[in-house]
């Protein structure tokens, strides 16, 4: 290697932050970059949907005038890398366009009622979820193989195998039409309104992501503590004479979290995508049924909009999973030092 | 999750097939009740009567789920795309004529009087007086003016447009304060027609609702008016207090609310959330009607879902493999499994309400050993083709895939293709040789000008071939042929050559199936469906709570 070269690494090494903090650094710095290269697919997604946008707000009423008359009105004639760069600029400086359907209301407009819609069933969801799951998961591991065990395992597993579409319908026909009327069987939302102020609307929506996503984080968290409550150290506690309560509770969960933590990352990401099919069962105004409702009419500034924003909360939360789960486990902690 | 059938047509109130003697007639009678269409022929007639006797009572926010829609929805007393905008237009905007629920167009509209010359080129149109637009200004003259050039702008590209297209916008004269008379571009014996369509709303001078960045105030004649609007989710219509019909409307409030999902609108209705929904899914008949405090309410209807042959692109150029397409189609079957049984069976003709259908000829039934042979004879035994459909209304999707089952008898092999709507209705749309598609309730020669001449809008299936050219000729006779038996016989010849060589598969005619909750009266069963629920209540005008 020439002594050049040898400077600029030195430069770099130097210039590479070291320790948790230059860690969160180089994740934000990857993570923008993913989002960058995200941007690319989800325009060049966009641009192959079939059929264009005036057909697709049309549908079969169009006419060859009212065809006409709304392609330029939408400007469909740039070309696509003009468009992207044009749309990037703007993503860029937080300019997200505007929609391409009724009266071109900005983007910000369209989403932002719905955006809080679904964080508020999302962050509902995730905090009741993730301590319940993690609570049954360190209660199954620590009654292995008891019938409490074996009833949630058996439980979770066909809860697992349902779809989420199949426990909403299920939930609206248990609690909201035919056996109890006590819930609203929809979750209807007027616009304007906050969600907060719907409290009996959001039951079941919740109740079916909860049921939807306890299990995976209740099962890794099980055979993560499984493992733990097998190691040494935890032996070594019990020997000690610690009571049983606290072995489990001070000793084997903060190890055996780690995992879990991860799960619960994904869990909650996928939530934010994959709400769709919960929002449209209860008629609930929130991202997913608005993406499905922009990709049917070829709105590209919604479509591109809200696909940068799932991409982001997933890579956001990803990183914080990471962040956290070094945070709590000392081996890896002490190993970026 | 299943989405919504959001099949929307918008000229279902056209009632063509007048002649001019009896326009002229009919133009005489001036204010009072006019007959089109005469009687229904080929769908049972429903039994009229009223689901009950109670009388109106004022009160009560009616909130009504509404199949599909989207971002795209939109308010404009002459304009729609979606289901939701057809809820909409008919709280708030009127037209100068109406088709009753019996598909007869009477005088019980915005105009006292409308009025033709002997030759149909001139006609003189004489509105209410005293009858005010929700900004408390009255409706006159300049308004109907302003109404109908806004209706066929070109620029605007309104649906209402297209079947008013002999209208001259610069010969329509003011006469007086509330009469104005057009001068068309040639005669036109359907103007009445097109004008009592939903979608020909009497509009104020300047409206424009839906014009990026100088949106005027969202107003009509009708018996509400808007308060919110959000596009895809629900809007808000209070209630007209200065509406010209006395006493109505009953309700203060209408809330319409869309939902894409169909599982979600009927357990809506079920929950009790909302207090009526369109377009039940067949399945969920029973369900709906099953549930204490909820019912369907059926309107036979002339809407149709063909399978379309491109009668000029192989295989279909050869009439005899359009022929042994049709023998293929077991009908009962279709409408049992496609349509739930909630329909009528088809015999490949479509405008049965018309008064002119042709009864005479033969059902025509399933036939698998004629189909083999005819398909022997044109070369095309085993024969294999793609037929592409969508999701754009009960029946297509469905229709199709009992129609590739059946075909596998006659050896022939039907791939169903299902698009998204947005790849259907693309640049192939129309170009297809085997596609499914759907189509409202019209009289005869409204649909053949639609669907079945080369000026036609729609013409999926290529029709009339080299071989039946005549057909346009007989067109053309019969929109002149003032005398009705002698137009009649045109119209069975024209009738007879899509019988025997058409390449639409029509094998049947949808029922539409809302729900309610029984405390909503006023609704009426076996009306003749056009728009849903009784269309929407007559515009929640003639419905109320008991």
């Amino acid at each position: 290697m020439s002594s050049g070269a040898a400077a600029v690494a030195g430069t770099f090494a130097r210039l590479q932050p070291r320790g948790i903090p230059g860690f969160i650094l180089r994740r934000i710095v990857l993570g923008i970059v993913t989002l960058f290269l995200v941007s690319i697919v989800v325009f060049a997604a966009t641009q192959t949907l079939p059929g264009d946008t005036a057909r697709a707000i049309l549908g079969r009423t169009a006419t060859p005038d009212s065809l006409a008359a709304l392609r330029k009105q939408l400007n469909l004639d740039e070309p696509a890398v003009k468009q992207y760069t044009h749309w990037l600029g703007g993503f860029a400086r937080g300019d997200f366009g505007h929609s391409r359907v009724g009266t071109n209301p900005p983007v910000t407009e369209v989403i932002g009622k719905r955006l809080e819609n679904s964080a508020v069933l999302v962050l509902i969801a995730g905090l009741i979820s993730t301590p319940l799951a993690i609570a049954l998961g360190a209660v199954s591991a620590r009654r292995r193989d008891g019938p409490f065990d074996h009833a949630a395992s058996i439980t979770m597993l066909t809860l697992a195998a349902l779809p989420e579409f199949v426990l909403g319908i299920a939930f609206v026909v248990l609690l909201g039409t035919t056996v109890f009327t006590v819930l609203p069987a929809v979750s209807l939302i007027p616009p304007g309104d906050s969600p907060w102020s719907h409290p009996r609307e959001l039951i079941l929506p919740v109740l079916t992501l909860i049921v939807a996503v306890c299990p995976y984080t209740a099962r890794i968290m099980r055979a993560s503590m499984v493992e733990v409550l097998e190691s040494d150290y935890v032996e070594m506690a019990r020997l000690k004479g610690i009571r049983e309560q606290r072995v489990v509770w001070r000793h084997a969960v903060p190890n055996a979290i780690a995992p879990t933590i991860q799960v619960t990352a994904l869990n909650l990401a996928y939530l934010a995508g994959g709400i769709v099919v919960v929002e449209y069962v209860f008629g609930y105004a929130g991202i997913g049924s608005g993406l499905v409702d922009a990709v049917h009419n070829r709105d590209v500034p919604v479509v591109q909009a809200l696909a940068m924003l799932i991409a982001a909360v997933y890579i956001v939360l990803n990183v914080i999973a990471d962040v956290a789960a070094i945070l709590v486990s000392p081996r890896l902690r002490t190993s970026l030092q | 999750m299943r989405r919504a059938r959001t099949g929307v047509d918008y000229k279902h109130t056209e009632a063509g097939g007048l002649t001019r003697e009896e326009l002229l007639k009919r133009a005489a009678v001036g204010g009072g009740a006019i007959l089109v269409g005469g009687s229904l022929a080929g769908v049972a007639r429903g039994a009229t009567d009223a689901l009950e006797a109670t009388a109106p009572k004022r009160g009560g926010t009616f909130r009504i789920g509404v199949s599909g829609g989207s971002a795209k929805d939109f308010i404009d007393g002459q304009n729609i795309v979606t289901r939701p905008d057809q809820a909409r237009i008919v709280t708030g905007w009127e037209t100068l004529v109406v088709f009753d629920s019996q598909f007869k167009l009477k005088f019980d509209g915005l105009a006292e009087e409308i009025e033709a010359n002997k030759k149909a080129d001139v006609w003189t149109i004489r509105v209410h007086d005293g009858i005010e637009f929700h900004n408390g200004k009255t409706l006159g003259a300049a308004d109907v003016r302003y109404s109908l050039q806004r209706l066929i702008n070109k620029k605007l590209g309104l649906f209402g447009g297209a079947a008013l297209q002999s209208v001259d916008p610069a010969r329509i004269k003011k006469l007086d304060k509330r009469t104005v008379r057009c001068t068309l571009k040639q005669a036109d014996g359907t103007i009445l027609d097109a004008l009592g369509q939903y979608i020909a709303g009497i509009v104020p001078v300047g409206y424009s609702p839906t014009a990026v960045g100088k949106a005027k105030p969202n107003i009509g004649t009708g018996p509400y008016k808007v308060q919110s609007f959000t596009p895809g989710q629900q809007s808000v219509h209070v209630r007209n207090p200065n509406y010209w019909r006395t006493g109505q409307p009953y309700f203060d409030k209408v809330v319409i609310i869309d939902f894409p999902d169909d599982t979600a609108r009927v357990n809506a209705l079920l929950g009790g959330q909302v207090d009526a929904i369109t377009d039940v899914p067949p399945a969920q008949v029973a369900i709906v009607n099953g549930h204490s405090g909820t019912k369907v309410l059926e309107s036979p209807s002339a809407a149709w879902t063909p399978i379309c042959m491109r009668v000029d692109a192989p295989p279909f150029n050869d009439v005899r493999v359009r022929q042994a397409m049709r023998l293929i189609a077991d009908r009962p079957q279709m409408v049992a499994q496609a349509l739930s049984g909630h329909g009528h069976i088809g015999n490949d003709l479509y405008a049965p309400f018309d008064e002119s259908y042709a009864k005479s000829l033969p059902q025509r039934h399933q036939d698998i050993e004629k189909a083999k042979s005819l398909l022997k004879a044109a070369g095309q035994s085993n024969l294999t083709v793609d037929l592409q459909s969508t999701n754009g209304a009960l029946g297509m999707n469905e229709g199709a895939q009992v129609f590739a089952q059946q075909a596998k008898a006659a050896g022939v092999t039907v791939n169903v293709k299902i698009l998204d709507s947005g790849a259907f209705y693309g640049d192939q749309y129309l170009k297809w040789s085997f596609s499914t598609d759907f189509w409202g309730s019209r009289n005869y020669l409204s649909q053949v000008a639609a669907g079945s001449v080369p000026t036609a809008p729609y013409n999926e299936t290529h029709w009339p071939d080299s071989a039946h050219q005549k057909f346009l000729s007989l067109y053309n006779q019969a929109r002149v042929t003032a005398n009705r038996k002698k137009q009649a016989k045109i119209l069975l010849d024209m009738q007879t050559m899509e019988y025997d060589a058409g390449g639409y598969i029509v094998w049947g005619f949808s029922t539409l199936l809302d729900g309610y909750a029984t405390k909503v009266k006023g609704l009426k069963t076996g009306d003749k469906g056009v728009l849903p629920l009784n269309a929407f209540g007559h515009g929640y005008r003639t419905i109320w709570f008991g």
